[in-house]
């Protein structure tokens, strides 16, 4: 076929299925099966005919039309499933199984988090000045008068700024811990190894004034499910270092979007959860009015309803719905 | 002008693609105009905040403040390219979009994951997208997307009617000089151009120069006898 005749033949569906991709980009959804039907008809001609012009008229004006409308037609017609759903499926469907199927290394983290605390602990309870270093001065003065610091963290600025502040602290933790999985793991593990130590040595030095179970009333409202989505969080990350690391039988490229598939679901699972804590360290775990009993209380139906969340059932579809 | 370079992808029924992939230089100017955007909106909001501070409600004021720069921070890049399939205001303005490995559009979860490593890619990205012939850094890499120049399509003249024996490289040279001479500056040049490639129809097939006047305007001469067409 000569050039001038292949135009002449073929300009006709050129010209339709850039008219339906024009008109796709205002109303997409409108398009019935039919039209959708004769779209990838085209598509399918189109790329047909951009493979036949490249071979054999290259460099001309008609294969560079046809190279970029294959390029236009692949953009807007293939990619990524979008979630269908919204939002109550995704905590209902995708961010449990996520979970679920990063259990192994969030599993790991946990134990990590648990060695570190305990490490800690040991640390300060054997050499409480090592524990004091951590805390600084000003923590050690309080803890001297029998005042823990966390008094002065929510009672010196307006509770509205302190939740904000700290539900946007800990989502930039939590954040960054996921992130820096990129760099073979390094930052997540060190987000939970640091968090575990300071945990251990500030019970150990709290243990050593006599104020623990000041602390841990002060915690025991927020601080489960905190530390929950700050290491959980942090095992998504992990989860990335590691298919970066060790990819297994998989290409390292595919690996890597995988973990990063599940360890994104379940980052987005953990995030909305910190405001709602925020609110309860600022308003709840402070209150000397309210009971330690209800403050334990809350603290366990925060975390139970979160690990109900994680744990729950979901059948696996044929499909995958990852995020 | 450099040539923008081009990697291959197998699209549907194994039909090879040339994503034009956008380089580091082009990627960091574009990420370059974003971060200025980014924080004139940062200022934009403090002015904001401090308004809302003075006349509305001083006790919200810092928390409008906070959550406000919190989610610029992280939001913005994310933000910006689900809403437009891709772009950044920086993005448009060069011409590039986001596509995934395949050529095709990209999820929320991949813009998203690609952007949350950006504050890590602001040190390794340059380097990474140096090394990697789809200029991918390490977002890219976990999300499986890639930046590709985003050309619009321009009407280009199209032979209608072809010398016996001519093949893809003529066809290739005398488009391309037609689509240039409109905008050649220099007349006499084009002119001389077209009289080269008159001669050469003269040449290989005569009779597709009969009736026609190829001393008055050699350009028009020679679209009037290939029968071209823009399209």
């Amino acid at each position: 076929m000569d050039y001038a005749r292949f135009v002449r033949l073929r300009r006709p569906v050129w010209e339709a299925f850039e008219a339906q991709l024009a008109a796709g980009r205002d109303r997409w959804r409108s398009f019935g099966y039919r039209e959708l039907e004769e779209m990838a008809l085209r598509y399918r001609q189109v790329l047909h005919d951009h493979a036949l012009a490249a071979a054999r008229f290259p460099g001309t004006a008609v294969a560079q039309r046809l190279q970029t409308l294959a390029l236009e037609g692949t953009h807007r017609l293939t990619g990524e499933r979008r979630q269908r759903g919204g939002l109550l499926r995704f905590f209902t469907h995708t961010f449990p199984r996520a979970f679920q199927r990063q259990l192994g290394v969030t599993g790991f983290a946990v134990a990590l988090f648990l060695l570190a605390t305990f490490w800690g602990l040991a640390i300060a309870t054997l050499r409480p000045a090592l524990g004091i270093t951590m805390l600084g001065p000003e923590a050690l003065q309080g803890l001297e008068e029998g005042e823990l610091w966390t008094d002065s963290l929510v009672t010196t600025v307006p509770p509205s700024i302190s939740s904000s502040g700290i539900a946007t602290n800990n989502i930039s933790v939590a954040l960054s811990a996921w992130s820096g999985g990129v760099l073979a793991g390094l930052v997540p593990l060190y987000v939970i190894l640091l968090n575990g130590l300071m945990l251990g040595s500030i019970f150990g030095v709290t243990l050593h004034y006599s104020m623990a179970g000041e602390l841990l009333e002060f915690i025991s409202a927020h601080g489960p499910l905190e530390l929950t989505l700050v290491v959980v969080s942090a095992a998504g990350g992990l989860a990335i270092g590691r298919s970066l690391v060790a990819a297994g039988d998989k290409p390292r490229a595919l690996a890597v979007r995988e973990a990063g598939r599940d360890a994104l679901a379940v980052l987005l699972g953990c995030v909305p959860w910190f405001v709602p804590l925020a609110l309860t360290e600022v308003f709840v775990s402070p209150s000397p009015q309210l009971p330690v009993s209800l403050k334990v209380t809350l603290g366990l139906a925060l975390e139970s309803l979160f690990l109900f969340m994680a744990f729950r059932p979901v059948p696996a579809e044929a499909t995958d719905d990852r995020a | 002008m450099a040539a923008i370079r081009h990697e291959s992808i197998l699209g549907l029924d194994n039909i090879r693609l040339d994503l034009p992939v956008a380089s580091v230089g082009s990627r960091s100017l574009a990420a370059f105009l974003d971060y200025l955007i980014l924080i004139v909106l940062m200022f934009l909001w403090l002015l904001l905040s401090a308004l809302i501070g003075a006349f509305l409600s001083s006790a919200w004021m810092p928390v409008i403040l906070i959550v406000g720069l919190f989610l610029l921070n992280w939001g913005y890049f994310a933000g910006f390219e689900i809403a437009t399939g891709g772009r950044t205001p920086g993005k448009m303005a060069l011409r590039l979009r986001v596509v995934t490995a395949e050529g095709g559009s990209p999820g929320a979860g991949a813009l998203l994951m690609r952007n949350l490593i950006r504050a890590i890619d602001l040190i390794f990205g340059v380097p990474m997208m140096a090394i990697d012939p789809l200029a991918r850094r390490l977002g890219d890499r976990l999300a499986g997307t890639l930046v590709v120049h985003d050309r619009g399509r321009e009407a280009a003249p199209v032979l209608g009617r072809i010398p016996p024996g001519w093949g893809a490289r003529e066809l290739a040279v005398v488009e391309a000089f037609l689509a240039r001479a409109r905008s050649l500056e220099n007349t006499a040049e084009s002119w001389q151009m077209a009289d080269h490639i008159l001669d050469r129809i003269r040449a290989d097939a005569p009779e597709l120069l009969a009736g026609i006047d190829t001393r008055r305007d050699p350009v028009a001469a020679l679209r009037q006898a290939l029968q071209v067409e823009d399209a």
